[in-house]
Parts: structure tokens; sequence; C-alpha cells
């Protein structure tokens, strides 16, 4: 039963101030993905958690014991860092050996344990090697074998695959995502790339700039963005954002002549002018003209095999909808667009949610 | 590693491997001279032109190692065959060998000084380096109040030639009684070294990034022994490369050791040169000193070469 909590934590750097009061429950078995851009201070957050920096404020609780007082190498929490951190020294054996033999494990169980770990990433063949003599998947197999092998509290995983190429890092994440299913063991992994936190996640946390965005499942997080940032983080392509005005029944983009048509129970609740952010996917092009659709100019198309992506001009504002491959042929076209007014998301000022929604 | 090479680049290949060849037997030619007299008999050892082929001879180590006298007529069949050969060589050169009146062989001064220089850098090399090795990973590793200026400091003891401050040190070293004892050239050495020893280790530890230890104290590793298994091993390269040279700083140096030393601890370096005073010269006999004394420093070079290319050539090649 290991839950990890951290309580009001605050971290400076000297005079920055990388984590801003970051409140979090992870609970137990739970696979936690930290989503940020570069130097939001995931790193920061979990060399907290593992002991490796001090906290200037609040607490850190694992297994409902506070830690901020216990030494790493007391804390019984696994690593797996950005750079692997494998000895180079020591041969993949002995690499992954190296935590069972802090706690003087004796050597028959040491050899039976790192030979099942090995089996399970499939490189037993390797054992014999040194860390320079692998590829870049072998050697992030090898910096997650060394913390499989002891059963550790929780699994601290600071974007252990951010360095393959997106074929590998696909097979890994799938094997990733296995390896948590069997092990079970409370996980905080560490990425940047959105998709790999959707795939993985039981929760994702969004960080911005040292603050907590948003916490929530991949589902919530996608269809339920708290504020802008989150809504264009999350998603690809990103969600249009645009300043529309809301007329009675209707949505009308800066500059445009006509405008998307929403339910009347909606747009009674916004105010004249507000922020819209639609995906998408949420909008349709049809190349005729039909009821509630709004006249386009066909910009860009983005041909990705399975689907399109086409950059349309409405009014002064660019959008950007995913079609069928093939439907529309080439820029300079004039399509028509629909809203999908349940998938639309209604921003203030200050970019936070407003919550409305059909 | 074969590149693929131009046909310009090959032929500047072959004349970098010329001027090398050059530049190799430049700096060999000393060397070789060195040991070629070490082994001449005494008659050849001035000729003008120097003579290249001879036969090579081992009477000049013997009388290194002994204390000789001239002798007034030569030795009986009897007494020359009764001596062990090693005696004969020297016989043959027209000397004979010491003995007490129980006939033991009196030894020079060589092999004790020797000795002298062997006890003197090996310790104090063990000691520069590995206090070092701790003081660098302190910088290395942790905030230090004042971390420049200490760096700098450390550096200092290091700006004044060793004459300037040989004469002082004598004083001192006469009142407290370190002067003429092995422990006072240890003291002098091991500090002399100590500044460059913490600069040399400090690059090589700063190479060695944070993480390995990091991941050794997730790994319920103490610092302590994160230092002892991590770090230690992984600047073995950059430990071996300082080692190298603080040993040869200490087994060369001279200055010191000819001011503070005059007989007990006295090394080798002194000693050498004292025997070119005494008499005309036996140029054999201190070549064959000199040749070895080059030699330890060789066995130790050698044992660690890999080491050292690696520690030459550190942080120009990232891993
Ligand atoms: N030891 C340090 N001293 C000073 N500033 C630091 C230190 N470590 C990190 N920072 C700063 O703290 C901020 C957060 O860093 P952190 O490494 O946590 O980011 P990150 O989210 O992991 O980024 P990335 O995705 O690039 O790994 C950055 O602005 C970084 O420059
Ligand atoms: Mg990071």
């Amino acid at each position: 039963m290991t839950q990890i909590e951290l309580r009001n934590v605050n971290k400076f750097f000297g005079a920055v101030q990388v984590i801003k009061d970051v409140s979090l429950t992870v609970n137990d078995r739970e696979f936690v993905v930290f989503l940020g851009q570069s130097g939001c201070g995931k790193t920061t957050t979990l060399r907290a958690i593992a002991g490796l920096e001090t906290v200037d404020s609040g607490e850190i609780l694992v297994g409902g014991v506070p830690v901020q007082d216990t030494r790493a190498e007391d804390r019984d929490i696994a690593f797996v860092f950005q750079s692997f951190a494998l000895y180079p020294h020591l041969t993949v054996y002995e690499n992954m050996a190296f935590p069972l033999r802090a706690v003087g494990t004796p050597k028959a169980e040491v050899d039976v344990t790192v030979r099942r770990v090995a089996g399970v990433l499939q490189i037993s063949g390797l054992l014999k090697r040194r860390p320079s003599a692998l590829s870049g998947g072998d050697l992030q197999r090898v910096a997650i074998g060394r913390a499989l092998v002891r059963n550790p509290k929780a699994m601290l995983m600071d974007e252990p695959i951010g360095s393959l190429d997106a074929k590998l890092r696909e097979e890994m994440r799938v094997e990733l995502k296995r390896l948590h299913v069997e092990q079970g063991s409370t996980t905080i992994y560490v990425t940047h790339d959105q998709i790999e936190a959707m795939a993985l996640a039981d929760r994702i946390v969004v960080m911005h700039a040292g603050v907590l965005q948003q916490v929530g499942t991949p589902e919530e997080i996608y269809t339920n963005p708290v504020n802008l940032f989150v809504a264009q983080f999350v998603g690809s392509p990103v969600m249009n954002v645009c300043d529309v005005v809301v007329g009675d029944g209707v949505v009308t983009l800066a500059g445009a002549a006509e405008g998307f048509a929403m339910p009347q129970a909606l747009t009674q609740q916004l105010q004249a002018k507000v922020t819209l952010g639609i995906r998408p996917e949420a909008l349709e092009v049809v190349l005729e003209p039909s009821a509630g659709a709004i006249g386009a100019e066909v910009h860009l198309v983005e041909s990705l095999g399975s689907h399109d992506i086409v950059d349309l001009r409405i009014g002064q504002a660019l959008v950007r909808a995913r079609t069928r491959a093939g439907l529309v042929s080439g820029p300079g076209l004039r399509v028509y667009v629909k809203a999908d007014a349940s998938r639309a998301h209604f921003f203030d000022e200050a970019g936070q949610s407003l919550g409305i929604r059909v | 590693m074969a590149a693929v090479r131009t046909k310009g680049e090959m032929l500047r290949h072959r004349l970098s491997i010329i001027s090398l060849l050059v530049i190799l037997a430049l700096f060999l030619a000393p060397i070789f001279w060195i040991t070629a007299t070490a082994f001449k008999p005494r008659n050849l050892a001035t000729t003008v032109p120097p003579t290249v082929f001879f036969q090579p001879e081992f009477s000049p180590f013997v009388k290194l190692m002994t204390k000789r006298s001239q002798l007034r007529s030569a030795p009986t069949a009897e007494v020359y065959n009764a001596a062990p050969w090693w005696e004969q060589t020297v016989f043959d050169g027209g000397e004979k060998v010491v003995r007490s009146g129980k006939g033991e062989v009196q030894l020079s001064g060589f092999p004790s000084r020797f000795l002298n220089s062997l006890i003197i850098a090996i310790t104090s090399t063990v000691l520069a380096v590995g206090m070092g090795t701790i003081t660098a990973y302190g910088f290395s590793r942790f905030k230090v109040a004042g971390e420049d200026d200490w760096l700098f400091f450390i550096l200092s003891t290091r700006m004044l030639p060793p004459v300037v401050v040989a004469i002082p040190m004598f004083l001192m070293y006469r009142v407290v009684g370190l002067n003429d004892t092995h422990l006072g050239l240890i003291i002098l050495y091991t500090a002399f070294n100590l500044s460059f020893s913490v600069w040399l280790m400090k690059g090589f530890i700063d190479e060695i990034p944070k993480e390995y230890e990091d991941a050794a104290l997730v790994d319920g590793y103490t610092r302590m022994q994160a230092f002892f298994r991590i770090v230690l091993p992984e600047a073995a390269t950059g430990i071996a490369a300082t080692a190298v040279f603080c040993f040869i700083t200490a087994w060369n140096e001279y200055a010191f050791a000819l001011i503070m030393t005059n007989k007990r601890a006295q090394t080798a370096p002194p000693f050498i040169p004292s025997q070119v005073g005494s008499g005309l010269p036996d140029w054999t006999v201190i070549a064959a000193g000199t040749f070895l004394f080059l030699v330890p420093v060789a066995i130790f070079t050698f044992l660690l070469r890999n080491h050292l290319l690696r520690g030459m050539s550190f942080g120009a090649i990232r891993k």
C-alpha cells in the first residue's frame, strides 16, 4: 500500500520558484503521468519525491509517512533517470544487480532476480555487455530493469523513452503499460509527449511553470480542459482557439460574415465576447452549402494518410479541421464548415474555462 | 575505426607518421645514450666519436652499488677465480670491491638513496592523490562558501618556485626536527603536489555525471558507498593520470631534496650528481644510476598507460 502525497510543496532554486504550491495524491498502484513543457519542473518534482532534492516548504508523504527528513537511500523508491544513469564501468548484469547488493541480498537470489527481470525485459542476451555497447532501446530497458529488480515502494520514471525513435517508443509504451499491469507498483511517469501521457496514464497531471493546471483521467483532460493551456497542450492537432462574438443562437468568429449555429440554451449563458475553443475533429467540412454550415476558404491541406488536416480561413481567423483523406482537393477551394456545439469550449479573458457546455 | 580517406588525406597521414618517427627518434636519443653508456666499459664511455657497437658490460651497475678502491696490483689468479662473476667485472676494470674485515661487501650510498626515493615518492603520491580526490569531490559536489577563492588559494601555494621557499622551510624544519627525515620530505612533497592533485581531480570528477550518484542513492547506497563504488571507479582514469604526475614530480624533485636532506633521507636525485665531483668521474657509473632512476617512472607510466591516454583526452571526447 504505497500512496504518495504532496501537500503544498514549494521549491526555489535561488530566487526562481520551480514548484509552486503543489498538492497531489497518487493512489496505491496508480500510474500517474506528469505532463508539461520543458522546464516546467517535472524532474524537480520527481527528484523531490525521491529525496534527491530538498523542498523549501510543504510535506511529502510516502505510504502515509512524511519523508522530508528521510534520505534518498532510505526512501525505497526506484528512479529511472532521464539520462538512464547506467554505470559505464559495470556490465548490464552488475548494473541491474547493484540495487540488490545495496541491501545485501544473497548471491543466489541476486542471480535469480536479475535473470528473471532480464527475461521479462528481453535483455537476457545482453547481461555481459557494458552500457557503451548497447543501443538506446537496450539502455532504456536496462535502466527500467534496474528499477524493477527490487520491488520498490514506488517507481519514478523521468522521460525514460524520450530519446528513442518513434517506433521503438510505441513498443516501449506498450511494454511499460504491460509491466505496470503485472507489477502494479505505484508509478509516476514524466513526459512532455501528450500521446504518451494519454496512452499510459490512469491519471494525467498537467504542469505549467511549476503549477499544477489540471489533474484527471486522460478523457477528462481531453474533454474538459480547465483552461486554455491544458486545452492547447493536450490533443493533436492543437485545439482551435478564437475570439468570438456571441449572438442569439449564433457564435461568430471575428470578421466573419456568418456564425456557427449553437443552441440558444447555450448562447444565453454566455457573455457577448468570449473565447471559443474547438478541436479540429469537432469541425465538419462539407463541399456543398448546407444548413448551419458557414463558408470558408481552404488555405492549406496536410495529408496524413488516414486523414487530412485542413487549414481554413473564416473571416480573419484561421482554423484547422480534420477531414477524411482526400475530401478537400487543395488550397483556394470554397468549402462549408459546421461546428459540433456539444464539443465547443468557452473560456474567459484569463483563459479559464467557463464550464458552460451543451 | 577505419574511416574512408581521400588521396590527400593518405599522403598527409603518411607525412605525419614520418614526422612523428623523427620526433620520436629525437626524444629517444638521450635515453638511448644514457642506456648505452650504462652498459659500456669505462674506456669506451667518452670516446669521440661515440662508440655505438660494443660488448655490453654489467660492471657499471656493480660499481654503482658498491664501495670500491683502485687496485695497486692485479689480483692473483686464486683471488680472481674465487670471486663471484660480478666482482670479477670490477677487477677487469682495474678496481676492487671494498670488503669488511669479515669479508662482507660494502655497499655504496646508492641502494639506500634509491630506496628513500621510492618510499618518499610513493607515500607522498598516495597521500596527495588520496587527499586531492576527496577534496576535489567536496568542491565538485557540494556548495562550498567561497569556492573559487579557496581553489585559487590552493593553487597559489604552487606559484612560488621551490628554491624560493626552500631556505625558510629548511630553517623551520630544523626547529621541528624534520630535516633529513623521510616524514619531512613526504610532507613537503604531499603539500607541493596537493594543489595540483585537487585541481586535476576536480576537473575529472566534474566530468562524472551527478546522476550516477543519484542513482546509487535511490538504489539504497549511502553517499559514502556511492563515492567508493561509483565515483572512484569512474574517476580511475583521472586518478591514474594525477598519480603519474605527482609521482614524477616527487621522484624527480631536486631542490628541496638537496637542501633538506644529506644522509638518512637523501633521495637519488641529489646523490647521482654528487658522484660526479669525487675524483675523475666514471661516467658509466653515473649513467647506470640515471638508467636505474628512469626505470620506476617508465614502469609506472607503462602500467597506467591505458588510463593515461584516456585521461589526456578526457573531456575532449563525450560519451
Ligand atoms: N540545480 C538547479 N539549479 C538551478 N535551477 C535549476 C536546477 N535544476 C533545475 N533548475 C531549473 O528549474 C526549472 C525546472 O527544471 P526541471 O528539470 O524540473 O524541468 P523539467 O520539467 O524536467 O524539464 P525537461 O522536460 O526539459 O526535463 C528549469 O527552469 C531549470 O532551469
Ligand atoms: Mg526533466
